[in-house]
């Protein structure tokens, strides 16, 4: 009876079952391992964690989540490395007229996209004006091209033709700037408008093609690795080696970017080893979680600060602004923000450039007593009649402990209680900053130049200056950057002029310093060649390799 | 029966089109300039140039008037096109497609796992009231009703990822026969389960006072059949009313769930477009979102005659 109830062959006895057990531990001992040394001799695959399901991965928006990979899949003009020098990819030699107007790059003759064929003058020229175009919606172009002769025509939609980048010859581009710029080859050191198959990326009405990039569409391109699957829906990418890459080979065989949302799990993942990189992780408990190495990285030319709207009551009194400053203990402020790193405790407002090192800055002192004498002597005459001081720009929780530390520290040395904190920053662009008496957010330089970090964040015609500190502007300021600028890099004067103004602005009272910031690896420790630059790119993708 | 249904759907457009309309007007007057959220999202060294910002504004059509520009959309709509998207340029349909299937299946899925799940533990409840079991059933109910999506989600999430080795942890989407869809059809039925259980054990409890139940009981009709035939069939009516809201909650705003285990549904697009005040895409959304509710509406009234005959002699009198 129990023979017809149980299939011949199929019934086991109790010798048998122990017989399969033991094979299949066995099994899953030899062939588990094995298996992982095979995987290890046909490549190593880098398995990275997204923190979005980004929907637009094309490389010319030169901003967003997916910009923080572009150095994986496109080349660049030139790039910096993780110590900020300047090295050549696509143009190798780069030379000015006397003046600094006009300047003539020559391109690597090695340079080819993906497809074999060679990247050409043509194309530098085309992915920059492409880069350009309104429609792109790049994000930084003006970074790079916005002193270049008939650059605003094209950004205003007036143009699709750039005059200013010439095509000299097969092998050499010429660009003419509508005023001096002794650094305008480092403005080009950056993924903000790599390179493109322009045949293929620019329709005929100068604008991009939407997806040419995909490999469906038989996307070409021009860095290390190239784009093989993409689901925007699943969140999901995959890329595999260039062949036709110019450049070193790349040492992974492959690169997988998964789209996780969750921090807490995308933590998790990576403490497992699930997952060895991701593009950005923020989290207050990042260096216990993941680890030193993980958070690790060289600072670059950016840094977060609190910024004061001048234009707003109380801040339009300095001694206000100079007792809420004074008020601070700002090595508890960093202590209180990121206490294990990784970013780092900075006084002044540019950092990790040539002269950020200023013996003659003073910092601003945490003097408590000086603080209160301050703002009883203020036209305000005391806290009780100070108006509701209102932060933006509170997004993390980083932020929002910098700004409740801050608030406590009014509180406790000067007696200021009415204060309010909102994360959206950008609901007060426009006439609305005037609303806003602090905006939290951070300044800095695609370029290791002190001059261009003011320019951008002090001077008054910098977005920094006209909108979070209220219109801001002080003519001695303007003058040393504007001055400064003009002079050759090789020129001491360059950093010096750079130096003091931002000593005249320190003495304006318009900030609170909090943080220069360390580019993160953002990679486990086993994992090498992750290093990136100031562009926020991985330096040298084509040497990732895990270990 | 085709004509009630198309009663319904006729009734639906007027009311849809006032909904979008009424999104779209928010979208335009309100704060969010998809455009300019680009450029005022990123990091402090993005140049804000209003010149700039109002090309591109002018090249997708952002400029024209209000009723112009939600005139054009809905004139799109009818001709089957949902527009691209703002941000990304993708277009809205293709998005769209690919949520929604994804929020539908794992809706439907968690319907079922809360009925199969719910009603016989209600039942149970309800007809040992005051019972130790009852206590048990209800104490449960109440523990899973405390429990919130987005603290059990993570929580899962973290236990799986320390138990299980690299590489099993359950995490994306891969159909809705994966092994991936248990556990966030888990969590998205918590709370389902434990409103529904109660719902059924209270309805249950009123049941059974009934004469007709009585009646049963008196005539020595089994335990078993009084509580199929004569308890089941009024109980389910509320009930099935309150699966088919649950449903519409479930597809249109399974955010953290989808969030946590990286779903790419409905809700995670919702919050995404939100976010970049992406109009075409939302008003995809509401669109889509209302003909849920249409459709979860008109199953529901669909079910009533099965459920109970009166519903349909009322339905036959309208």
């Amino acid at each position: 009876m129990d023979n017809k109830m149980t299939p011949r062959g199929a019934g086991l006895t109790r010798r048998g079952m122990m017989k399969l057990g033991l094979g299949s531990v066995v099994a899953v001992a030899a062939l588990g391992p094995g298996a992982r040394i095979v995987m290890a001799q046909e490549g190593q695959i880098l398995k990275a964690i997204n923190p979005a399901f980004s929907q637009d991965w094309s490389p010319l928006r030169g901003g967003g989540v997916p910009y923080r990979w572009n150095s994986v899949w496109n080349a660049s003009a030139m790039y910096f490395n993780e110590n900020g020098e300047i090295q050549p990819y696509v143009l190798t030699e780069w030379a000015p007229n006397a003046d600094f107007t006009v300047w003539t790059f020559k391109l690597n003759p090695a340079a080819t996209f993906s497809d074999g064929s060679a990247i050409t003058a043509e194309d530098v020229k085309g992915s920059w004006e492409l880069s350009a175009m309104p429609a792109t919606k790049n994000q930084r172009i003006d970074q790079v091209l916005a002193n270049v002769d008939g650059y605003a025509a094209v950004k205003d939609g007036a143009a699709t033709d750039i005059p200013g980048i010439a095509v000299t010859d097969a092998a050499t581009i010429t660009v003419t700037l509508t005023g001096p710029d002794p650094i305008f080859y480092m403005r080009l050191a950056n993924h903000i408008a790599p390179i493109v198959k322009v045949s293929q990326a620019r329709g005929a009405d100068g604008n991009e093609v939407l997806d040419f990039f995909r490999p469906e569409n038989g996307g070409v391109t021009s860095g290390p690795f190239m784009l093989t699957a993409i689901d925007l829906d699943a969140g999901t990418l995959a890329f595999a080696p260039n062949p036709h890459f110019f450049g070193t080979a790349p040492k992974l065989a492959g690169i997988e970017i998964t789209a996780v949302e969750d921090n807490v799990t995308a933590t998790e993942m990576l403490k497992s080893g699930e997952y060895q990189a991701h593009t950005e992780l923020v989290t207050s408990t990042m260096v216990q979680d993941l680890g030193a190495e993980f958070a690790g990285g060289p600072t670059i030319p950016t840094s977060q600060h609190f910024w004061f709207n001048a234009a707003r009551a109380p801040m339009d009194d300095p001694k206000v602004r100079e007792a809420l400053i004074l008020a601070i203990d700002r090595d508890g402020l960093i202590k209180a923000s990121f206490p294990d790193g990784p970013h780092q405790k900075t006084d002044s407002v540019m950092n990790s450039v040539p002269g950020a090192d200023d013996a003659a800055f003073v910092p601003f002192p945490f003097d408590p007593e000086r603080a209160k004498a301050l703002l009883a002597e203020s036209s305000y005459g005391g806290p009780e009649k100070l108006p509701k001081i209102l932060f933006v720009g509170i997004s993390s929780p980083a932020n929002e402990a910098a700004a409740q530390y801050i608030a406590e520290q009014w509180r406790q040395n000067l007696g200021i209680t009415a204060v309010d904190m909102k994360p959206q920053q950008d609901q007060y662009a426009g006439p609305d900053q005037n609303a806003v008496q602090i905006f939290r957010d951070d300044v800095g330089t695609r370029v290791p130049d002190a001059p261009s970090y003011l320019a951008g964040s002090i001077a008054s015609g910098s977005g920094n200056a006209q909108g979070k500190m209220g219109g801001y502007k002080n003519d001695a300021v303007d003058a040393k950057v504007a001055e400064a600028l003009t002079k050759p890099v090789d020129d001491p004067a360059r950093v010096t002029l750079a130096q003091e103004a931002q000593r005249l602005f320190r003495d304006d009272f318009m900030f609170i310093p909090w943080y220069k910031q360390t580019m993160s690896r953002w990679a486990t420790a086993n994992v090498s060649g992750m290093e990136k630059n100031l562009d926020w790119q991985i330096v040298a993708p084509w040497a990732i390799s895990i270990a | 029966m085709f004509a009630y249904i198309l009663r319904r759907f006729i009734l639906w457009v007027p009311s849809v089109l006032l909904v979008m309309l009424a999104v779209y007007a928010l979208a335009f007057y309100g704060a969010g300039d998809p455009i300019k959220l680009i450029f005022l999202r990123a990091p402090g060294d993005v140049a804000y140039d209003p010149a700039k910002i109002e090309a591109i504004r002018d090249q997708a059509g952002l400029n024209r008037p209000f009723i112009v520009q939600f005139g054009g959309y809905i004139w799109n709509l009818l001709q089957g096109n949902f527009g691209n998207s703002l941000v990304s340029g993708r277009s809205v349909w293709a998005m769209v497609k690919a949520a929604a299937p994804v929020s539908f299946q794992l809706g439907l899925c968690a319907i079922l796992v809360t009925a199969i799940v719910a009603i016989p533990l209600g039942m149970i409840a309800g007809l040992r009231q005051n019972s130790r079991l009852d206590y048990i059933i209800l104490g449960t109910a109440v523990a899973l009703w405390a429990i919130p999506a987005y603290v059990a989600g993570p929580l899962l999430m973290v236990l799986l990822l320390a138990v299980l080795p690299d590489g099993s942890v359950p995490y994306g989407w891969g159909g809705i026969f994966s092994v991936k869809v248990l556990l966030p059809l888990i969590v998205l039925s918590f709370q389902p389960i434990a409103l529904i259980l109660r719902q059924t054990r209270a309805a249950v409890i009123e049941v059974m006072s009934e004469d007709y139940v009585r009646t049963a009981r008196a005539k020595g009709v089994p335990e078993l059949v009084v509580a199929l035939r004569h308890i089941l069939r009024p109980v389910l009516t509320p009930v099935v009313t309150q699966l088919g809201l649950i449903m519409i909650t479930i597809v249109n705003g399974a955010i953290f769930v989808e969030l946590v285990f990286g779903l790419p549904g409905l809700g995670r697009l919702t919050v995404s477009a939100l976010t970049n005040s992406d109009f075409p895409v939302i008003l995809a959304i509401t669109l889509i979102g209302s003909f849920l509710v249409m459709l979860s509406n008109l199953l529901v009234d669909l079910l009533y005659p099965l459920l109970d005959p009166r519903a349909a002699d009322a339905k036959g009198a309208r």
